[in-house]
């Protein structure tokens, strides 16, 4: 694994790197006689979302860089894992119930893993291809929302998303 | 605080309405809960408060977050009743607050003393993140031992979770029917006009009634009786002959009221047009830079053109099409069935069923459009991103990719277009196959009465029949079609609208002030401003500048250092403590009458397209040509631009393009210094250009500021040494202040580490 302090790469074995939940909630990584809290950046959320995290402290500087989660011991791998769940945490939809254009924005409702959702798109805002197939969608707040497989859904949300799938 | 919600109450009114019709979440703090919070407080108020939308396992939820003077409290609804469970934490507790931004989650970790299990860890998506920054500015405001308060709780969580809403959305209060009637009222001053117009569509579509009734009328009356002996023939050439006339006298009046109709309603369609346009720019001239910063340029160059464009074709024509289509279809209608009312109702019973039909086949093509749009845009996002780049593009030699890239998305656009026609050119022959199917069926239906079976139907009456139902398509077409123009002309109306809706922020007294002249002595008294929010980027900056001095603003960016001077330019008011020239109050002044005195040389200078004559004389019109001259040579400009063929009659191209960058700068000095202005502001003005035009701007800048109360922003700190004062600037304040040599004399002074670091970096 290779390790990065402060944007200067170092060569390190994984075991030097340890990361684990403390008392105050927080996620910290302990390297030789260095610590810090951290949370984590996935430096490739969808071509290689479970490889090459970044490890950010409160100033927004890398401490480390985990080039796989696969590399660390497993109590640390475990804690980065769950992490990486909220790092990389978007809405994922199941169902489209309504795609409706207003003035200047188009006004989406859907069924997500997490609940029912609302939300807004410019009308230029265009659902983004992903890498390994999917869609994104970004609202105008800035919340993903994740359509793994846009030709799996109902026959209703596969017809109102006709236009926005290739 | 935000300057928004709080100047204008209709902004929060609209806010609220935002959030309750667009959002899955309250528009408020639900009034039982916070009733029941300040009870558990012993009475103390909920200063601000946000919703955290995620759960630990990342499920939607509603957990209010309220902040009190002394207290912070999480609460969750129980069992979906009025009931809360609520969790407080003292205020005196929390040591830190952390954030862990995700790609569209955040966790927020409240923590007390080091090591101790956190007070709170909250999850919440983007939606919510503008309403928890506020939250967390005021708490690490508070660990720093200030205290900020937000006026309005409510106004404040809603302009949060409604923002990024209203910035891409034109919102106006009112719905469609209200929209429409409010555009008809621009057609109030032509009502002569209109009338006109509307009286000769009436005529043409009256008059177009008659040909097919008078064909009728010849066949059953004339045509018939002569060839059966019962009418004389010469009374009956006489009596076909004034038909004929007749005829052609309908067709030349109905061309004559078209005539009437195209040029009347066009030119009334675009002087409405321009009266939008006008009332609209002038109103954009008086709006706060506050709203130009929310909307995006291009959107509303658009508005001025092409929504006034949109909305003169459906004045002009939709208004007239639409309403005429009705009274001939209702006209025909009741025509066919007073002929004969079996075949009439033929006629008519399918008649709702092809306008249903073109209405679907409309929804179908503007689904179409939007798969077309969609593709159409990634390849002119191909063409935006290669043209700018072309130099990169050859650089690395990937022309063939390009080319390939390019290919494959034209392929694309062309396959989706050619679907699109594949749509309408099957709708159409069906749907005229269908209309045909109609007259075949009146045909069924009265080929045995002609013959004599069943009830009785002259020729005539079945060839005006058979005229009439040739008259159906149109109006057919239109009223098919009419929701499409009614929804382009109020998205259109809304766009317009909400610029003339918006009333500027910053804006006059009754009886304003005018200073004349303006010494030029400002002081700013304890003066926060927030552009957003609760979070303040000046946090009580005060300092006193007299008449004539060179002050320096200095500091790292992001400071608040063109806050500052954009508050001196009134572009925006103070949201806490005030600002004083000459001694008065900057909002008691006469706003124009107090920039005219005022100058401004900026890092990026904009000239507009025209002569460098018009742009130096631009702050000052009757400027005389050797006055002009005069600053030129003040700006080191004159010799450059004698060099140009057409010397100071030069047209330089959009934003000044055609000229350098240090000209373009020293024809903005010359604007400045022809300006005269008694405050001048310099914002970064050398800071893009080589060391060589750097001492000619230097120069010129130096004659420009003799005599005048000047704040200067430079990153190059060296340009500052002349300076009267500098003030350091960071973090939302003055932190430090003095001369050059004074401020150099503090051992561990930021100025003096700023002034190491650039020197180390020489």
């Amino acid at each position: 694994m290779e390790l990065t302090t402060l944007g200067r790469p170092v060569a390190a074995v994984a075991s030097e790197l340890t990361l684990e939940r403390r008392a105050d909630g927080r996620l910290w990584a302990v390297r030789g006689g260095a610590e810090r809290a951290v949370w984590v950046r996935r430096c490739f959320p969808w071509s290689e979302p479970a490889r090459l995290v970044s490890l950010r402290d409160d100033e927004e500087r890398e401490f480390a860089l985990v080039r796989d989660p696969a590399e660390l011991d497993p109590t640390s791998r475990r804690v980065l894992e769950e992490a990486m769940v909220a790092a990389g945490f978007v809405f994922e939809i199941t169902q489209v119930t309504a795609i409706d254009e207003e003035v200047e924005i188009r006004h989406w409702r859907v069924e997500t893993r997490q609940g029912t959702r609302s939300f807004q798109t410019r009308l230029d805002a265009w659902p983004r291809l992903l890498p390994h197939g999917g869609l994104l969608i970004r609202d105008v707040a800035g919340d993903l929302y994740h359509l793994g497989e846009p030709g799996a859904l109902d026959h209703h949300s596969r017809a109102l998303l006709w236009a926005f799938v290739d | 605080m935000s300057t928004d919600a709080h100047n204008l109450p209709h902004l929060h009114n609209l806010d609220t309405e935002i959030v309750a019709r667009y959002t899955d979440q309250p528009p408020r703090l639900p009034a039982e809960l916070r009733r029941q919070v300040e009870a558990s407080w012993n009475g103390a108020p909920v200063q601000l408060y946000a919703l955290a939308d995620l759960d630990h396992a990342l499920r939607l939820t509603q957990v209010w977050v309220a902040l009190g003077p002394g207290r912070l409290a999480m609460a969750r609804r129980v069992d979906r009743g009025e009931q809360w469970e609520i969790e407080s934490v003292e205020r005196a507790r929390i040591q830190a607050v952390r954030e862990a931004p995700g790609l569209s989650a955040t966790t927020l970790t409240i923590l007390g003393r080091p090591g101790d299990v956190p007070l709170a860890v909250l999850r919440y998506s983007h939606r919510q993140r503008r309403a928890f920054e506020n939250l967390k500015f005021v708490l690490e405001e508070a660990l720093e031992g200030r205290s900020v308060t937000a006026p309005d709780a409510d106004a404040e969580y809603a302009a949060s979770v409604a923002r990024p809403m209203r910035d891409a959305q034109a919102l106006v209060a009112g719905r469609r029917v209200a929209v429409i009637r409010r555009l008809l009222g621009y057609l109030a001053p032509y009502r002569r006009q209109l009338t006109l117009g509307m009286a000769a569509a009436t005529l043409i579509t009256l008059v177009s009634l008659v040909p097919p009734y008078l064909a009728g009328y010849v066949i059953d009356r004339v045509v018939r009786p002569a060839q059966e002996g019962r009418l004389d023939v010469g009374r009956a050439g006489a009596i076909a002959w004034l038909a004929v006339a007749a005829m052609a006298l309908v067709y030349v009046v109905r061309q004559a009221a078209a005539v009437v109709r195209l040029r009347l309603m066009s030119v009334l369609g675009e002087w409405v047009a321009r009266d939008l346009r006008a009332e609209l720019y002038e109103h954009l001239q008086r709006l706060s830079l506050a709203f130009f910063s929310r909307k995006r340029t291009g959107s509303l160059i658009t508005r001025v053109s092409a929504d006034t464009d949109r909305l003169w074709e459906f004045l002009a024509f939709g208004v007239v099409d639409v309403s005429l289509s009705l009274v001939m279809l209702a006209g025909l209608g009741a025509v066919l069935v007073s002929l004969d009312w079996r075949l009439g109702l033929v006629m008519i019973i399918p008649v709702p069923l092809f306008c249903w039909a073109i209405y679907r086949h409309g929804e179908a093509l503007n689904r179409a459009f939007l798969r077309v749009w969609r593709k159409w845009s990634r390849l002119t996002d191909v063409l935006s991103d290669t043209m700018p780049g072309i130099r990169v593009v050859k650089a690395f030699n990937q022309e063939a990719r390009e080319v390939t890239r390019f290919g494959g998305h034209n392929d694309d656009v062309t396959d989706e277009i050619n679907r699109l026609h594949g749509m309408w050119t099957t709708f159409w022959p069906l749907l005229m196959l269908a209309v045909h199917a109609t007259t075949l069926g009146v045909w069924v239906l009265a080929v045995p009465r002609l013959l004599g079976g069943g009830p009785p139907l002259s020729a005539g009456t079945f060839v005006s029949f058979l005229l009439y139902t040739t008259m159906f398509v149109g109006p057919i077409e239109v009223i098919g079609q009419m929701a499409r123009t009614m929804q382009r002309a109020t998205t259109s109306a809304h766009r317009v609208f909400e610029v003339l809706d918006t009333e500027p922020e910053v804006t006059d007294v009754p009886r304003p002030v005018r200073l004349e002249p303006v010494r030029g002595q400002v002081a700013f008294e304890n003066v926060t401003f927030a552009y957003d929010g609760v979070r303040q980027v000046l946090r009580g900056v005060s300092f006193d500048v007299a008449p004539g001095e060179l002050i320096g603003l200095v500091g790292p960016s992001g400071g608040g250092k063109t806050t500052i001077v954009n508050l001196i330019a009134r572009f925006y008011d103070v949201t806490g403590g005030a600002i004083h020239v000459d001694g008065v109050d900057l909002r008691r002044l006469e706003t124009g009458h107090y920039r005219r005195q005022m100058g401004m040389v900026l890092q990026d200078p904009y000239l507009f397209h025209g002569t460098i004559l018009e742009n130096i004389r631009y702050g000052l019109p009757a400027a005389s040509l050797e006055q002009v001259v005069a600053a030129a040579r003040a700006a080191n400009a004159h010799d450059f631009i004698c060099k140009l063929q057409h010397g100071y009659d030069t047209v330089v191209g959009e934003r000044g393009h055609t000229l350098s960058g240090g000209e373009r700068q020293r024809v903005s000095i010359a604007r400045a210094i022809l300006h005269d202005p008694r405050i001048l502001i310099l914002d970064e003005a050398t800071s893009s250009v080589d060391t060589e035009t750097e001492r000619e701007i230097q120069e010129a800048l130096e004659r420009l500021i003799a005599g005048r109360t000047v704040f200067a922003i430079a990153h190059r700190l060296s340009t500052l040494r002349k300076a009267s004062r500098l003030f350091v600037i960071a973090d939302g304040r003055l932190v430090e202040s003095g001369t050059h040599i004074e401020l150099l004399g503090k051992a561990h002074g930021r100025y003096r580490r700023l002034y190491e670091m650039q020197l180390q970096l020489q």
